[in-house]
């Protein structure tokens, strides 16, 4: 009776796990299939993942952060000296520029006034802070702890004080995640400020620069012209300051963008008025 | 005796994964190549759990972090947990000749899949047109999967032991 009873055993649990790797692939090729479009199942994993799972790896990578946070202010305390001697000769400088920019203000105030012009502003919809970065190998992309209980929606622009930083592509109740500007697959419509040459951008794919992928009436920029967003696609708003083209190819340029990537702490969601 | 000495070392490949796979999807502005040091640490890991520890929860393990990786690497699920199944399954077709090698033979093994599964997940990023790699990446990989293999399998079978 005995051996006869384990056969039956072994072979129902041979059964069940042969159900369970059918499952599973059938699940996961379910998954692949119809992760590029919107269903239900596929947003309720990925806000799983961003707002539950995220800040368990932040808490386990912690000590990893601590280390990287001491390294940084180590090497900040190295250059303490040289930094000081740079900043009270910025000093002096700014305050010559801070009277000239006093009396500039006043008269563009004066002119616009008499211009009776209007101002392309940006709405502010949230400052917030970065909870963790996810830029690696693959992508570059950052958390920050403001979501959809802000108002924040997706496809909203965030700039820093440098200028744009990225746009929001997933958004959780208390998160979202924000595109880099550099991933390869983010796109731009952008505008050069002296010449208005319009062209769309991309990443490079070296976490440094911008590669030009498309330009209108095959118009080349100038070395060392600045960049803004051109607001023809109305994703991004009119004006927002991108970078410097600092490389000029045959048939690309490449843009050197003014956000320091590596050193963002707050951002500001914005979308036009 | 055994039962519980089974289960630790379970538990210590499933804190190995998980402290790996958390390290592997954070950015550390200071040391740059520790998430993927981490990264192929992870699918070391995830190879020689497969190897020597196959059960039926590995399933599991190997849906979730794929599923997982997918969402925080690339925002889009694919490529990971195709590799992920595509190496179960050729797992369970040759298990029965895994079993006749020899331990150095199986540890040559398991660094030719790590290589086949890191360089099979980057063509299938670029087959999904998720990713561009380039020759740099590729190089990275090698190198750094040759660097961290031997002390990985030695702290591997000290967990084992």
């Amino acid at each position: 009776m005995a051996p006869k009873f384990q056969v039956k055993a072994l072979t129902t649990i041979k059964i069940l796990k042969n159900i369970s790797l059918i499952s599973i692939i059938i699940f996961s090729f379910l998954l692949i299939f119809f992760t590029k479009s919107d269903y239900f199942i596929i947003n309720s994993i990925k806000n799983i993942s961003t707002g539950v799972i995220n800040p368990i790896t932040k808490i386990i990578s912690s000590p990893f952060y601590a280390i990287s946070n001491i390294n940084i202010e180590f090497k900040k305390y190295q250059n303490l000296k040289f930094e000081n001697k740079i900043l009270q000769e910025e000093i002096i400088r700014l305050k010559k520029w801070q009277t000239l920019a006093i009396q500039n203000s006043r008269e563009n105030k004066v002119l616009k006034k008499l211009l009776n012009a209007t101002d392309n502003n940006l709405k502010l919809i949230k400052t917030a802070s970065l909870i963790n970065r996810n830029d690696t190998i693959y992508s570059r992309l950052i958390n920050i702890n403001a979501g959809h209980n802000e108002n924040i929606r997706e496809n909203m622009s965030a700039i820093n004080e440098r200028g744009l930083v990225g746009k929001i592509i997933e958004t959780t109740s208390n998160q979202s995640r924000i595109l880099l500007l550099t991933d390869p697959n983010f796109s731009i419509s952008i505008k050069t400020v002296s010449d208005d040459v319009f062209s769309l951008v991309s990443g490079a794919g070296d976490n440094r620069h911008l590669v030009s992928t498309f330009m209108k009436e095959n118009k080349m920029p100038r070395l060392g012209d600045i960049v803004v967003t051109s607001g023809t696609a109305q994703v991004f708003p009119v004006d927002l300051l991108i970078g410097k083209i600092n490389k000029i190819d045959k048939d690309r340029f490449y843009i050197l963008p003014f956000v320091d990537f590596n050193n963002i702490d707050y951002v500001q969601i914005v979308t036009s008025e | 005796m055994e039962i519980s000495k089974f289960f630790k070392s379970n538990l210590i490949f499933n804190s190995l994964l998980l402290i790996s796979f958390s390290i592997s999807v954070n950015n550390f502005n200071s040391f740059p190549n520790i998430n993927i040091i981490f990264y192929i640490f992870f699918h070391l890991s995830l190879i020689y759990f497969l190897f020597y520890h196959y059960n039926y929860s590995i399933y599991f393990i190997f849906l979730t972090y794929g599923i997982l990786l997918d969402i925080f690497l690339l925002n889009e699920i694919g490529t990971h947990l195709l590799t992920y199944i595509i190496l179960i399954l050729t797992y369970i077709l040759t298990k029965k000749n895994l079993f006749q090698l020899s331990s150095n033979q199986i540890s040559l093994t398991i660094f030719f899949t790590l290589l086949f599964v890191l360089l099979f997940e980057l063509l299938i990023s670029y087959y999904l047109d998720i990713f561009q790699p380039n020759l740099s990446i590729v190089i990275k990989f090698i190198i750094i999967s040759a660097i961290i293999f031997i002390p990985s399998i030695f702290l591997f079978n000290r967990i084992d032991r």
